[in-house]
């Protein structure tokens, strides 16, 4: 019964005739040239872009991020370069306030006001 | 109008169509423009979509017909590209959700005077069959292919090819039963 059924397909799925003038229209879109090279007819501007597009983005992308990288590197360098300076002359500002102050106390120790500059002062 | 497969073709005529004859190659197209065809209206239901794919077979077979060993391998080469050509269209768009009935009525009418509700149902349900059971289904019974030749068509193992017959059987066999359109007793 199960062939009954196969043989039932066969009957009802006979290959059907293509619409009329099928083998004219085909042929007349058939190239000319039997083997035609298909590059011929892609649009050159459009090559490069499909061959190289993904890979020549991914270049482009990998170069900024590394330029990127050394302009925020070079960056960072430059401004703790100039804090050290900035640090050192505070530093030596400080160094500096600290010695006259220095200076001052021992003028004051080995050179003590006499009585006479005491009553010019009062 | 496609020539019977009882009209034999001379092995020459493939070697003219491959050293430039375009009769040769027309005869060739003739010769298997309905198989090609159909391949397609029933993979796709849709009669336009169908020709397209047809056109596409035979310039695909035009520009590698130095591939082409025999008269054989041709009818191979055609079935397998077809077939393959329309599962690669269904996966890209679903003709099968837009296809007009009236075109479905047409194919059936076409195909047997007899019954013509039977065969329009059944071209409704081979339509519901996903892509490949669908084409196992066409070059097992249409092209009468046997199932080593249809794995190979399909590059599927053979067990697959089976399994995809019977469930195909079974399914089409119980919506045919359901629809009252045969018996049980008739064709369990």
């Amino acid at each position: 019964m199960n062939e009954n059924f196969e043989d039932e397909l066969r009957r009802r799925l006979r290959a059907v005739d293509a619409p009329g003038g099928f083998t004219e229209r085909l042929m007349a879109a058939l190239p000319v040239e039997k083997n035609p090279t298909v590059v011929a007819f892609i649009p050159k501007a459009a090559r490069p872009a499909r061959q190289f597009g993904v890979p020549a983005a991914l270049a482009a992308s990998l170069l900024g991020a590394v330029l990127f990288g050394m302009h925020v590197a070079n960056d960072r360098s430059l401004r703790e370069e100039q804090e050290g300076i900035a640090a050192s002359q505070q530093l030596m500002q400080a160094l500096r306030v600290t010695s006259q102050k220095l200076d001052l106390a021992y003028e004051a120790v080995n050179n003590p006001p006499t009585a006479g500059d005491e009553e010019n002062r009062s | 109008m496609s020539l019977s497969a009882a009209q034999p073709m001379p092995d020459s005529l493939l070697a003219q169509a491959r050293a430039g004859d375009r009769d040769a190659f027309a005869t060739l197209v003739r010769a298997h423009q309905g198989s090609v065809f159909s391949i397609g209206l029933r993979m796709l239901s849709r009669r336009d979509a169908a020709e397209d794919l047809a056109q596409d077979v035979f310039l695909q077979l035009y520009r590698k017909l130095d591939s082409i060993e025999s008269l054989e391998h041709l009818g191979f080469w055609l079935r397998r590209v077809a077939a393959n050509l329309a599962i690669d269209w269904l996966r890209r768009r679903p003709y099968s959700a837009t296809r007009p009935l009236d075109e479905g009525a047409e194919v059936a009418a076409q195909e047997t005077e007899e019954d013509p509700l039977m065969s329009r149902e059944l071209m409704r349900m081979l339509g519901d069959l996903a892509p490949h059971p669908r084409a196992v289904m066409l070059l097992r019974y249409q092209e009468d292919r046997d199932v080593a030749e249809v794995a190979a068509m399909l590059d599927m193992p053979v067990n697959t090819v089976k399994s995809h017959i019977k469930r195909s059987l079974t399914a089409l066999r119980g919506q045919m039963i359901g629809a009252k359109l045969i018996d049980c007793e008739e064709l369990p």
